[in-house]
């Protein structure tokens, strides 16, 4: 046998103020349709005439026909208000929104971590691709006209020269200027995924 | 959560379902008074409309009941107040940059078999 849950008291007030509303619209319609069709009996002992009584029943057909329709709608709105508090105050549904955000969650950083992997690989492959792709077709570039690599490795050049290198010091080391040169690509292949990840 | 969402739509569906049963009952009420209205009524529709009204009634009672019940049965103390739009925003757009990256891709490869049929 279940116990009975203790709820606050606006909710378990809100609850039974639902069952009342139920109860007394049903109630309503079937008394207001079961009078209707009473009325619709023709007796034939009146105590006014039959045009007063004909009118009399008239109008009290329309007031009843009327608390019918009220009460559908009171109705109507007693399933609209169920319908939120469903929403609002569902505990396993409130459990679930939880669990739903961590799904959520969980699949966004899958994808992000999948397209970072992605990248990662992509940048690696393109670098390998440029390469070869300018260094096939070098003989028709124009002199000023560089290859992304080579753009590269000048900016690493000159970020090192700018780096601290004084001029006096500059010009003694100019002599080793051409191993400088080919430590740089060196370097740039280190970090190849380097200057695109920058990008 | 599939469950207990599934279950919430599911209960969701059965109150829609007492509304349009609602409105059948007016109609039916609707039906009986103006076949009452006529001169020659007649009498199997009548009672059978009438019969209807009766039976839809008892069952839209019966079942507003039952949702009355479960939710003095589970309602919580507090109503919530977390809301899942922020992670499944987020979510879709993490989809549509994945999306994005796959279109991207598909016009490098393209371009790549462009490139080795010439």
């Amino acid at each position: 046998m279940a116990q009975k849950r203790v709820l606050p008291q606006s909710k378990e007030t809100l609850l039974q103020s639902y069952h009342k509303r139920l109860k007394d619209d049903i109630k309503s319609m079937m008394d207001n349709f079961t009078k209707i069709i009473k009325t619709a009996k023709i007796e034939d002992e009146t105590q006014v005439s039959r045009a007063t009584q004909g009118k009399q029943d008239n109008y009290e057909m329309h007031v009843r026909a009327s608390n019918i329709v009220r009460a559908g709608e009171s109705l109507m709105k007693l399933v609209s208000d169920l319908k939120q508090f469903l929403i609002l105050n569902d505990f396993p549904l409130v459990k679930a929104i939880d669990q739903h955000n961590q799904q959520l969650r969980a699949l966004q950083e899958e994808c992000d971590r999948k397209l970072t992997a992605l990248r990662d690989q992509v940048s690696i492959d393109l670098y390998q691709l440029e390469e070869a792709y300018y260094s096939s077709s070098s003989s028709l570039r124009e002199a000023n006209n560089l290859s992304l690599c080579e753009a590269y490795w000048r900016l690493d050049l000159d970020t090192d020269a700018a780096d601290g290198l004084a001029a006096p010091l500059r010009a003694s080391l100019e002599p080793s200027a051409g191993p400088l040169q080919s430590a740089a690509p060196a370097h740039s292949h280190a970090s190849g995924p380097g200057p695109t990840e920058h990008a | 959560m599939a469950t207990y969402s599934l279950a919430n739509e599911q209960r969701l569906r059965a109150l829609e379902d007492i509304e349009r049963e609602i409105c059948a009952i007016l109609q039916n009420a609707g039906t009986v008074i103006l076949e009452l209205s006529k001169e020659k009524t007649k009498e199997q529709l009548l009672h059978r409309q009438a019969a209807a009204f009766t039976a839809s009634v008892q069952h839209v009672e019966a079942e507003l009941s039952a949702q009355i019940r479960y939710l003095t049965q589970v309602a919580t103390g507090q109503p919530h107040e977390g809301s899942s739009y922020s992670s499944s925003k987020d979510c879709q757009m993490a989809l549509q940059r994945v999306d994005y990256a796959r279109l991207k891709l598909s016009d490098v490869a393209r371009t790549c078999e462009q490139m080795l049929e010439n």
